[in-house]
């Protein structure tokens, strides 16, 4: 291409020549004006056409698509050169719409540079592009995704968006448009979030993470997992698939050799998934969890031993990093981060900047979630040497990481050595450093003494890098505890002997010997006057705020302190002339007080002690969480204890749950404010749905026969569940008690594979009933073939929904089915064997209702005009009662007993009479047992085979 | 004092590069470039950083620059560079990056000629012609010979001129040469009129003679005098160091002893009083977005014997322009696109009478709408035997001990090159 464009290649070469600027801007402004005089002829005035835009009239006689292409490249590289270019827009518009490839790309290329997202123009590509999106040639549909995603402009996202997305479900979609088209619509989405539906499609999406290409998975892998982070329950079917991936690539290495790296299969796309599980909360089912935990055990296995390659390293740690996140995750306490947390400790001991980094970063993790911090305070001095690392980042984690892992035990070993550090500290890592010794010192303060000592030596060695917050917490903590004021008192006066004090100090000083001076005014060396040459030596040389906290302290010690009175008061004169107005102010008040007679009680009423403060939150908190930046990928954790950790969850749930959008900001904001307790989480808190009845059952598939298959399976063990074009599904069940085996069988009836397959159950009530997979079901039915899950069933109360499989596959096009599984509460019957003197006494015990169900209903008689005596046989058999013949006379009655078997609530016993009269056409049931939800349960289940279809 | 002196080309390489102290690296030339040369904001002649000043001054893409670390006097130090410069013109016609590197053996001798140890030396061009020549081989007789000549010279009373010249013919040209720099108002009131005027005299005249030098009758110099009527006011006259400073500030005579060859006797600024050669009368309409229609007269306002030659109009066109028609009766006019102006030259336009410049200028349409800025109209010519400021050479007079006849000759010239400006 750019062989060809002789014009271009020269323009080019001689602003490469120019030796001075101006040469170049010549030679530009001529080239210019000759692309002006070429385009003059094809382009009429835009700005008129904008009104009626269907009325494009163009000359487009003199210029071909050639020419058109190498002016508008020129424009572009004059573009490039920063030089302002105000024609040729059109022209590129044009050249999109062009039949050849290297004029399309040539448009392209003009649109996403030379137009801003905002540009009117675009409206006029916008139909260009969908154009290419629908073409059948792939090259173009990639032009076409790039200009989208380049631009990424809220018009176009929403003009667009739509069929990006069905270039990246398309089946016919090539995998490289598959892949552009996925990030694509994650740049769309980050850009513009609300303009893609993304619970409504994110089956569809998930389904391609079981995509053959690897490429492919990895593109939207990262797609989900920007989607994910925000709809949680849509997504929860890519878990399943995030753990089915990680297994083939670990443990069954199934994947092509072009996408091992150093031989570490895919790394990133290991990683993403790692994170990705990370999102959700650890998976329930067992099957799962064992696999997962198969899969990061093999990993950490196989990142034991460092290899001498470097890009092996990097890769293998990499994906070990993201491992040890998710299974300190899944569960702080399991082995896996027993062999985790021996792998971290040799890592903050590597020679490595990076492997350190990580290491300390990922043990920061496990100390915010582990429930003993004893492995890692193992290597407590190892930590505390990365605090002087050469490198500053690893100091920042090294300060993080002994921020988490502070506890009563080793707070005053390590505020101790943060503070020793303190004083050689970077500048950029003090205030952190401060707030952090600040909020450990008051959370695991074993004395206050302690506590008052740690802080005031903060205060003298940090000065400038103590916010406000910390010495109001001093204040409050000191007022609020009685036996601490003189001690503090005397130990502020000893600091502020020192010859250069920080304003903070002389703050916390003027505050607390103001109030409680007194309390050592009698003893040697802290008289009345020395406190006051102590604290006025260093008034001058702060400013005026700090100056009227001081005088303020003076008119407390002209009540408390009569002997040094004069020169208060002389203070007071001399401050009502200074300029600043709240200084001169308070002098003034102050001088009026002061000089009332001796007796008047206004001075001791004005200067009454301080009363406690209310209990607060500490602002510290909320100033250290404010440090962290939102970034693109979530933080799954907060530093700090555990306990931060819970708090955080609770806070997020309550987030998510009120409708009002309470943010964390918010609640940050609210409590820096301090004073007034945030409102807002606490209207939060109000209203919290609970999380596990939001997730809807999935909509049933609804079917001629449906109903039909699924009553015959209440009261038999195997047979058809569904059947349509593409698929047969059947099972077949066997029960033992409260347990019980239910084999799906899934038959593919067309001759192409069913890929993506995905199957999931849903239990309404997981506390009656709990249904799980044997094993990961497969991703792929091959053609014609069949495929079995097996299913483990336990029954632990009395339950009413049968359970719901929800069965997705990729057939052409994406399908879902939902069947309701023939597992319902007669399943757990075992027989008793009754003779007919226990059957009617029983019968008796019982009694009436509630605990009696009774209906009458009409039922068909059979091809003979007879009672279809053996059918009532087989439904009340087939629920698994025992029939009890020989009880009642009338042969057409049926008498039938069971005993209904849950783990959790025990044994129910249940009688059965049927009595069906031929000649009404009519049948009556009757059941009695010890549970009255029992007996109207396996009533309907045994009427509902037995009734005619009205 | 001046500590450093180089030269460098526009990319900020260094052409030449002395140090005439110990207190400077080499290096320093790197600070120059990287603070000044690569620097576009920097517009100022002296920069300090620290302890150190750069001064430099801009000429056809070079610059020469002197450092100094001390508070040394800025004008001279200019006058240090401007001399450089002039030095340079005469030994090698002009100065540019391609005579610098041609002559830079030739550079170095006259920067340590004219330089010693960082204190300016005797920089008068006849006499550093007389030792520091472009000839390769002097018999070393003759070379004695100069060499004695140059001593007496040097350290005489007239440092500037050879006792022993002789010429057949005497003869001293005077040459009256101003720039005018003009700017005007669109509605055609003049915003600023000055004339940067220099006197520039070749003198070929034998023995040690006597000049003195008479312009106007009614000539005001000094501030003092202001306000009378016509007359032509000089400011800032600056001589030659052969005038007699004396008898000038004394009498108001300008006497001197001349230098053998040419010298520029004197140097002046006029802003009063300021004849305008040619006057330029523009039309330019804008014809909704597509056209802009020019109408441009200039008026030659002098005598008519005389003629303005050389004429350019430089007429700016919006930035969008493709093309423009251009009529004219006189010289020849066309669209040039790397600059965005239409050049109308004119040969000769004689005193008195007007030329009239139409055009069309078509535009294309743009994307974002943009106001046209309407840059000046630049004029440059050149008219023989005026002054702008209406400066006259009354007379010349030449004693010598020996009583020759001498003959003069007075040439009169107003140019603009770049600074007459007509807004519109």
């Amino acid at each position: 291409m750019a062989t060809s464009m002789r014009g271009l290649t020269q323009f080019i070469a001689d602003i490469r020549g120019a030796r001075v600027r101006d040469l170049e801007e010549k030679r530009i402004n001529k080239e210019m004006a000759n692309i002006r005089k070429k385009f003059k002829g094809s382009c009429l005035d835009i700005r008129n056409l904008f009104p009626q835009l269907t009325e494009q009239i163009y000359l487009d006689g003199n210029l071909d698509g050639y020419q058109k292409k190498k002016y508008v490249a020129k424009i572009i590289f004059t573009y490039i050169l920063g030089y302002k270019v105000d024609v040729g827009h059109m022209e590129a518009v044009n050249l999109i719409s062009s039949p050849k490839y290297s004029e399309k790309q040539i448009g392209y290329l003009a649109v996403t540079l030379l137009m801003h997202e905002n540009s009117d123009f675009l409206r006029l590509v916008v139909n260009s592009i969908r154009k290419d999106l629908d073409g059948n040639n792939e090259i173009d549909n990639c032009l076409a995704l790039h200009a989208i995603a380049n631009v990424g402009g809220s018009e176009m996202a929403e003009a667009l968006a739509e069929d990006v997305h069905r270039l990246l479900i398309s089946p016919t979609s090539q995998t490289f448009v598959k892949k552009k088209a996925a990030l694509t619509l994650l740049r769309l989405y980050r850009k513009h979030p609300d303009v893609i539906p993304a619970a409504e499609w994110a089956l569809r999406i998930v389904s391609i993470m079981d995509d053959a290409d690897l490429g492919v998975v990895i593109c939207v892998t990262s797609l989900v997992m920007a989607l994910a982070q925000d709809h949680l329950d849509a997504y929860a079917v890519c878990y399943t698939k995030a753990v089915d991936r990680l297994h083939r690539l670990v443990i069954e290495h199934e994947y092509s050799a072009t996408y091992a790296y150093y031989k570490v299969p895919s790394p990133w796309l290991q990683v993403k998934l790692l994170r990705l599980l990370q999102y959700y909360p650890p998976s329930e089912d067992p099957t799962i969890r064992s696999v997962l935990h198969q899969v990061l055990q093999t990993i950490m296995n196989n990142s034991a031993e460092p290899t001498r390659n470097v890009q092996h390293n990097n890769a293998q740690h990499a994906v070990l990093f993201e491992a040890i996140g998710l299974a300190i995750h899944l569960d702080s306490a399991s082995p896996l981060v027993g062999t985790a947390a021996v792998l971290l400790a040799r890592f903050i001991s590597s020679k490595e900047t990076n492997v350190r980094y990580l290491g300390l970063d990922t043990m920061a993790h496990l100390a915010a979630r582990a429930e003993s911090l004893e492995p890692i305070k193992r290597h407590q001095s190892t930590i505390i040497l990365s605090l002087r690392d050469k490198d500053i980042s690893v100091r920042r984690r090294a300060l993080d990481l002994l921020y988490s892992m502070c506890d009563v035990d080793n707070s005053e070993l390590i505020v101790g050595e943060l503070l020793r550090y303190l004083r050689v500290a970077d500048y950029a890592l003090r205030e952190e450093m401060v707030l952090k010794i600040a909020i450990l010192t008051e959370k695991y303060a074993s004395s206050y003494k302690w506590y008052v000592d740690t802080i005031l030596q903060l205060i003298s060695a940090a000065g400038d890098h103590v916010g406000d917050e910390v010495w109001y917490r001093v204040v409050q903590i000191v007022t609020n505890t009685e036996d601490l004021q003189e001690y503090a008192a005397k130990v502020v006066f000893e600091h502020l002997k020192a010859p250069s004090t920080h304003e903070s100090l002389v703050k916390v000083g003027g505050y607390i010997l103001g109030e409680y001076g007194h309390l050592i005014a009698n003893e040697p060396g802290y008289s009345p006057m020395e406190q006051f040459q102590v604290l006025h030596t260093k008034s001058q040389f702060c400013i005026a705020s700090t100056r009227s906290l001081l005088l303020s302290t003076y008119i407390k010690w002209v009540n408390v302190f009569p002997e040094i009175k004069p020169q208060l008061v002389n203070i007071f004169e001399r401050y009502r002339h200074v300029l600043d107005a709240e200084l001169q102010q308070r002098a003034c008040e102050f001088y009026a007080l002061a000089s009332r007679p001796d007796d008047d009680e206004l001075l001791q009423n004005v200067c009454e002690e301080m009363p406690p403060f209310p209990p607060r939150v500490s602002a510290l908190l909320g100033r250290l969480n404010m440090k962290h930046g939102d970034t693109e990928d979530k933080r799954t954790w907060v530093h700090g204890g555990k306990e931060a950790n819970l708090d955080r969850d609770i806070v997020k749930r309550k987030a998510d749950g009120s409708f009002a959008a309470v943010g964390d900001g918010q609640d940050i904001m609210g409590s820096l404010a301090g004073l007034e307790i945030s409102a807002s989480s606490a209207e939060a808190g109000g209203a919290i749905p609970d999380p596990v009845i939001s997730t809807k059952p999935p909509r049933l598939t609804t079917g001629p026969n449906m109903d039909r298959w699924f009553d015959k399976l209440t009261y038999t063990a195997e047979g058809v569940l569904y059947e349509d074009d593409q698929v047969q599904i059947g099972v077949k069940s066997r029960y033992q008690g409260h347990l019980g085996q239910l084999a799906v069988y899934i038959g593919n009836k067309v001759s192409a594979p069913l890929t993506s397959f995905t199957t999931r159950i849903h239990v309404s009530d997981p506390d009656a009933l709990s249904v799980t997979f044997a094993k990961m079901p497969p991703s792929t039915i091959g053609p014609r073939t069949q495929t079995q899950q097996l299913l483990h069933i336990e029954c632990k109360q009395m339950f009413t929904t049968p359970p719901i499989l929800s069965v997705s596959y990729l057939a052409g096009s994406h399908q879902t089915l939902s069947i309701r599984l023939p597992i319902v509460v007669t399943k757990f019957f075992e027989h008793v064997k009754l003779g007919a003197a226990d059957f009617f006494e029983r019968w008796k015990l019982i009694g009436g209702p509630p605990r009696e169900d009774q209906a009458i209903f009409s039922i068909e008689l059979n091809s003979a005009g007879q009672l279809d005596l053996a059918k009532h046989r087989q439904v009340v058999s087939g629920h698994r009662l025992n029939l009890l013949d020989d009880i009642d006379p009338n042969p057409n009655n049926l008498v039938a007993a069971g005993v209904l078997h849950m783990s959790v609530e025990g044994k129910v016993g249940c009688l059965l009479r049927l009595e069906p009269n031929r000649e009404a056409k009519l049948c009556r049931l009757t059941l009695r047992s010890t549970s009255e939800t029992v007996a109207t349960e396996v009533r309907k289940l045994v009427q509902q085979p037995l009734k005619t279809d009205s | 004092m001046i500590s450093a002196f180089f030269i460098f080309n526009q990319k900020g390489e260094v052409l030449i590069s002395r140090l005439y102290r110990t207190d400077f690296k080499r290096s320093i030339a790197d600070v120059f470039r990287i603070q000044v040369v690569s620097n576009s904001d920097v517009r100022s002649p002296i920069i300090t950083l620290g302890s150190t000043s750069f001064f430099h001054v801009r000429i056809n893409n070079l610059y020469v620059v002197a450092v100094t670390k001390n508070n040394a006097n800025a004008a001279l130090v200019f006058e240090f560079c401007y001399r450089f410069i002039n030095i340079a013109k005469s030994y090698f016609g002009k100065i540019d990056e391609e005579s610098v590197k041609n002559n830079f053996v030739l550079i170095y001798e006259l920067i340590d000629e004219i330089n010693d140890f960082g204190y300016p030396q005797n920089s008068e061009i006849d006499t550093l012609k007389s030792y520091i020549t472009t000839e390769s081989v002097v018999s070393s007789a003759i070379a004695a010979e100069e060499s004695s000549k140059i001593t007496t010279q040097a350290t005489g009373a007239t440092s500037w001129r050879r006792g022993d010249v002789k010429y057949k013919k005497n003869e001293a040209f005077v040459d009256v040469i101003e720039i005018v720099n003009l700017s005007m108002s669109a509605k055609g009131t003049v915003l600023r009129a000055d004339v940067d005027g220099h006197i520039q005299m070749r003198a070929y005249l034998s023995g040690t003679p006597e000049c003195k030098f008479g312009l106007n009758d009614k000539l005001v110099i000094d501030k003092s005098e202001r306000g009378i009527g016509d007359a032509v006011e000089l400011d800032d006259c600056r001589f030659h160091q052969c005038v007699r400073l004396n008898d000038f500030d004394a009498t108001r005579t300008i006497s001197f002893i001349p230098p053998d060859g040419e010298f520029e006797l004197m140097r002046y600024r006029s802003t009063s009083n300021v004849k305008l050669p040619l006057r330029v009368i523009p039309t330019v309409n804008e014809i909704g977005t597509t056209q802009v229609a020019y109408t441009v007269t200039v008026k030659a306002n002098f005598n008519n014997k005389l003629s303005a030659t050389n004429v350019v109009l430089r007429i700016p066109t919006p930035l969008n322009t493709t093309t423009v028609d251009c009529k004219v009766a006189t010289g020849k006019a066309k669209y040039v696109p790397a600059e965005n102006v239409v050049v109308w030259k004119i040969p000769r336009i004689q005193g008195g009478s007007e030329c009239t410049f139409t055009g069309t200028a078509s535009l294309t349409s743009t994307t974002t709408r943009q106001v046209w800025a309407r840059p000046p109209i630049d004029v440059d010519f050149q008219v023989l035997m005026f002054t702008a400021s209406g400066l006259i050479v009354r007379f010349l007079k030449v004693f010598e001990k020996s009583n020759y006849q001498s003959v003069k000759w007075v040439r009169y010239l107003t140019k603009a090159s770049g600074s007459y400006q007509i807004r519109f």
